[in-house]
């Protein structure tokens, strides 16, 4: 491997000042399952790595009153295992079940996976349908923004030169709200997305009062399919006909690429039938 | 590069040392300490040959920097049995659970943890327990029947 400067940092204050002096120089180290591996294939080119994981302020997974704040520090294994998530914001919950293995589960973080900006990372769909928010921290102090804002395309990021993710806002789910998500990849275990989606929906008297649908790996981000949400919500009637040629609209609001997990053309058509499965799961879609 | 103290306890022994910070754990342990049951594989987290127990969690050893591991308390396959083998291990010979036997020590690292807290786990939780660690051998039915000869005899 390389060499680096390694620093370990014990409060969010010196891992701001310590990288507002290095600036462009250096990166953070929090699980280290993404940086490691691209430590060991020499594509990581700062000379100063930051070590983040004994920073107090950047972990725990808490209430505050309709909301729950999770610290990127937080693992999957920790998200897996939260009573917290579970009974709040389940969607998060599955889809960190479905990363890498136990091995990478007990090392990736969620701020990892979000700062990683793949569009792939297992993590993001839920957050786009929780219209997550994101807490930053740098030198000028901090700001909030939300999820749509955060993703400029792949590995890009708005975090700035000194700036660290601290935590993940989410809402606290309703009674009425149910979601599901899946992730299609080669195999179960230790599999890269090769398309996934996400939906959370709101019901009431049968009828879809809201729905959001994201999904992973077919664009250059995670995206938010909205056309097809917006055909969707208000309807009460469910057949399979006919949601399956609105699912077909996702074909609109994608941009997939080919490479070794897939092509262009195959997760087009992929992406239609991962939504309608979702659907599928969620509704009662007749014959 | 300057050189990075650590000090952390492996297989129950303190350890103090002085490294450079761009080696990783497995091979601090191979090519350092010469504890060569830990296996390298892939090197990226992949495989799980690699696996080790620190603070009741299974990791990828190849996925951690040195820096990482001070104050960790950390088993690795040298540091399961004392003198004899353990039920699993003489479980997984009398199976013939394995051939080459690459895998083994990464297997039995994820097996071990998996029991310590878990005394009679189902099928389900045998196969997600070794979900990350790849056997190119056996097909892996070997080494999961083993698990659950010694857990039925454990009632
Ligand atoms: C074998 C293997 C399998 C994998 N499988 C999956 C999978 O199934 N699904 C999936 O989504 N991912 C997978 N990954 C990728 C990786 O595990 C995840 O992206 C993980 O969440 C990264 O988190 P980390 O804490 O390890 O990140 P690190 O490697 O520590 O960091 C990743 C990047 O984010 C930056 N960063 C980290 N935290 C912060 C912060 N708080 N503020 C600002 N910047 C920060 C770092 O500087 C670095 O550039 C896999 C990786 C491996 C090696
Ligand atoms: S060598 Fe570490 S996981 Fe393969
Ligand atoms: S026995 Fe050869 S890899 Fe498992």
């Amino acid at each position: 491997m390389r060499e680096f400067e390694y620093y370990k940092v014990k409060n969010l204050k010196e891992a701001i000042n310590l990288s507002k002096k290095f600036g462009k120089n250096k990166r953070f180290l929090a699980g280290g399952t993404d940086l490691i591996v691209r430590l060991k294939d020499n594509l990581i080119k700062e000379e100063n790595i930051i070590d983040i994981k004994n920073i107090e302020e950047l972990k725990g997974i808490k209430e505050v009153e309709d909301e729950i704040h999770i610290g990127s520090l937080v693992t999957f294994s920790e998200i897996i295992e939260s009573d917290i998530l579970k009974k709040y914001s389940p969607l998060i919950v599955e889809a960190s079940k479905k990363v890498g293995s136990p091995q990478i589960r007990n090392k990736g973080t969620i701020g990892g996976n979000i700062c990683n900006a793949s569009p792939a990372g297992d993590s993001i769909p839920p957050l786009f349908c929780e219209d997550a928010k994101f807490f930053l921290e740098s030198t000028n102090g901090s700001r909030i923004v939300n999820i749509e804002d955060f993703f400029k395309g792949p590995g890009k990021t708005i975090l700035k030169e000194d700036e660290i993710l601290v935590k993940i806002i989410l809402k606290k789910w309703k009674e009425n709200e149910f979601g599901f998500f899946n992730k299609l990849g080669q195999r179960n275990a230790l599999t890269i997305a090769i398309a996934s989606s996400c939906i959370k929906i709101k019901k009431s008297d049968g009828k879809i009062e809201d729905i959001k649908i994201s999904l992973g790996s077919v664009s250059p981000t995670v995206i938010r399919a909205k056309k097809v949400e917006n055909i969707l919500r208000g309807l009460k009637e469910y057949k399979k006909d006919e949601i399956i040629k609105i699912c077909d609209e996702v074909k609109e609001e994608i941009d997939p690429i080919t490479d070794v997990r897939g092509s262009r053309e195959y997760r087009i058509e992929v992406s239609k039938y991962l939504v309608f499965e979702a659907l599928n799961n969620l509704l009662n879609i007749r014959g | 590069m300057k050189k990075i103290k650590i000090d952390f306890i492996l297989n129950g022994v303190k350890i103090t040392d002085e490294v450079p910070a761009n080696i990783t754990l497995s091979e601090y342990l191979r090519d350092y300490l010469k504890l060569t049951g830990t296996k390298e594989g892939c090197s990226k987290g992949e495989c799980g040959a690699c696996t080790v127990i620190i603070d009741d969690k299974i990791f990828d050893s190849c996925l951690i920097l040195i820096p990482e591991v001070d104050g960790k308390d950390i088993t690795t396959i040298e540091g399961i049995s004392k003198d004899d083998l353990t039920p699993l291990q003489n479980s997984l010979i009398e199976e013939g659970a394995f051939q080459c036997g690459f895998c083994a020590s990464g297997m039995v690292m994820s097996l071990t943890n998996l029991l310590s807290k878990n005394e009679k786990p189902s099928l389900e939780e045998i196969r997600e327990s070794i979900s990350g660690n790849l056997c190119r051998c056996t097909g892996y039915k070997k080494i999961i029947d083993a698990v659950i000869k010694l857990t039925k005899a454990i009632i």
